[in-house]
């Protein structure tokens, strides 16, 4: 069990690694920072003095050194926009992404999992098609196509919901539904998947041969079974709480981390982008983490390896 | 495919419809320049914001105008070739990198084996819209640099299918066999074990389809995918969105388009899947 959590650890901080070294490279390709900042036409000088400034002069692999070594004491750079601390910008943006990713979560797991199990235990009933025929829709219209359905419907027919911006509760319900009902949609096929593959197995045929009543068959065969993979997707809903929303929060105007990501993109404010890609690739891994070590708790097999 | 075809192997219904709308939307694509009534960029000032038949419309504009009087059905040709062109190129380009790589693991097995696991690795564990997102702040946009860079959706799928698979059938005999008889690995890899995994590489390409449609059309609605005057179905939604309460139509035509399509080729897709897919039997 220690060596398969070591092993695991070793792999986070490896895919950290990558994706530190991903945003080097790409940042490096982007073109002379120099230029960059100080515009095509600065003179040579005052690009020569900036370039030592920033150890531009350097070589590539000192340069790498130096910016893994910077971004490890927690140094992420500055929005060039105005000025202030490119994790201070992010950190600020969280809580109001969460504020609805959180509830959106929530929707996913108490719609999409009870969903997809009962699709699989009543398979080719009218519930299962039904489940289905929704779960394919969810999938196949784009968030921001139902996002913006919903608001002509909600906001500007009824005239129930605001149509976007934040203050109120109101103004958060059309952003989490549009986001719950997609990943519920994902997650309900997912299960049923796992869970029909799981009831194909032998030792399901075996418990019930020998007279277990079905109803514990699934509890006790079957589901702890099927809940190994759905974890896994579980898991990287709960990564991508941060960044889930990034499509979303733009429909509904809704001022979180993917608005400010958007917009850092569109401006090319790198250091806000490259504050963000880490941000969500370190969610991501820990997640992914916590998602391997739980497998050692529900798979009792993975902890003798 | 002929009828009598069709008859004998007992499509479903919705697989037949699907097809239909999937062989609609080639050939408009196809014929795009042909069937468009007039340029993208055409104006017509008299037929503003016109609605489109069936809500107080003619039969000049089929499916309405927007803002600036140019042909919502004209705009919808062009985003619909766009978007195909874009999510075709894309699923090739992702298929051929991540069957490669896998077959690369595959054959040397040992460090390069490692850097593709480790590469796979790391492009499972980050949401793709955000490094595409990076992608575009750091390098800037162009069409071929989006093509390429919505390639590398997936391609870690493909990679771990062909090295997977490609490690099972070097074991199989007819692998030995071709070897035995002098063939170089790559001959082997490519006209012996390619062919046979075939099936289960296009699988992953039409379920990979729908999903580069739907992040081209989510990073052109946020306005940094296809970029004006060239127009997609998720930039036509993304300028339609202004005109939300006042010209629904130029944003539902292209919605529906996109919904449509990536639920023809997801049906498709699992159709397939069950049909071609031996690991899934």
């Amino acid at each position: 069990m220690l060596r398969f959590m070591l092993s695991r650890l070793a792999r986070a901080a490896l895919t950290i690694g990558m994706v530190v070294t991903f945003a080097f490279v790409v940042l490096r390709l982007s073109g002379d920072p120099a230029q960059i900042i100080l515009g095509a036409e600065a003179p040579p000088e005052a690009v020569a003095a900036f370039r030592a400034a920033w150890g531009l002069d350097e070589p590539v692999w000192l340069q790498y050194f130096h910016y893994f070594g910077a971004i490890l004491s927690g140094d992420l750079g500055r929005s060039m926009r105005d000025g202030r601390d490119a994790i201070v910008l992010v950190a600020e943006r969280i809580p109001t992404t969460l504020a609805l990713t959180l509830p959106a979560l929530a929707i996913k797991l108490c719609l999409g999992v009870p969903a997809g199990m009962l699709a699989a235990l009543h398979r080719n009933s009218f519930l299962d098609r039904a489940v289905m025929a929704l779960a394919v829709a969810g999938f196949t219209v784009p968030s921001f196509v139902l996002g913006l359905l919903l608001v002509l419907v909600f906001a500007v027919q009824l005239g129930w919901l605001p149509s976007g911006g934040q203050g109120t509760w109101q103004h958060a319900v059309l952003p989490v539904i549009t986001l719950g009902v997609g990943g519920a949609a994902v997650l309900a096929r997912f299960t049923r998947s796992a869970m029909l593959e799981v009831l194909g197995q032998p030792y399901i045929r075996t418990a019930s041969a020998k007279g277990v009543p079905w109803g514990a068959v699934v509890r006790g065969h079957a589901l702890p079974n099927a809940a190994i993979p759905t974890v896994t997707i579980i898991g990287f809903m709960v990564g991508s709480l941060i960044a889930g929303a990034v499509v979303v929060e733009s429909v509904f105007s809704w001022p979180g981390v993917g608005r400010l990501l958007v917009v850092a993109v569109a401006n090319r404010d790198l250091a806000v982008v490259q504050c963000v890609l880490l941000l969500v690739a370190a969610t991501m891994v820990t997640s992914n983490l916590v998602v391997d070590l739980l497998y050692g708790v529900l798979d009792p097999r993975l902890r003798s390896r | 495919m002929s009828g009598v075809v069709l008859a004998r192997r007992r499509l479903p219904v919705l697989v037949v419809l699907a097809l239909g709308w999937v062989g609609l939307m080639l050939a408009v694509a196809a014929l795009a320049d042909v069937i468009m009534p007039f340029g993208i960029t055409q104006l017509d000032l008299r037929n503003r914001l016109s609605p489109p038949i069936g809500f107080g419309g003619d039969w000049l504009h089929p499916l309405g105008t927007d803002e600036l009087g140019r042909d919502v059905l004209s705009r919808l040709i062009a985003s619909i070739r766009m978007s195909l062109f874009v999510a075709f190129g894309a699923t090739f380009i992702g298929a051929a990198l991540g069957t490669s790589l896998g077959f690369l693991a595959a054959q040397f097995r040992g460090v390069v084996e490692q850097v593709v696991l480790a590469l796979v690795d790391f492009s499972a564990s980050l949401p793709f819209l955000i490094l595409a997102l990076s992608v575009l702040a750091f390098l800037g946009n162009s069409m071929w640099l989006f093509i390429g860079l919505l390639g590398l959706h997936a391609w870690e799928r493909y990679a771990r299918i062909a090295r997977g698979l490609a490690i099972a059938a070097a074991g199989q005999g007819y692998a030995a066999a071709v070897r035995q008889l002098g063939a170089s690995a790559w001959r082997v890899q490519l006209r012996h074990v390619l062919p046979n995994i075939a099936s289960t590489l296009i699988v992953s390409m039409t379920l990979a389809f729908p999903e580069i449609i739907l992040l081209e059309s989510g990073l052109s609605f946020l306005g940094l995918g296809v970029q004006p005057p060239a127009t997609s179905l998720g930039s036509m939604v993304g300028y339609g969105r202004e005109y939300l309460t006042t010209a629904p139509w130029v944003l539902l035509a292209p919605a529906c388009s996109i919904i449509l399509t990536t639920f023809a080729v997801s049906i498709l897709g699992d159709w397939l899947r069950d049909r071609l897919d031996p690991t899934l039997r």
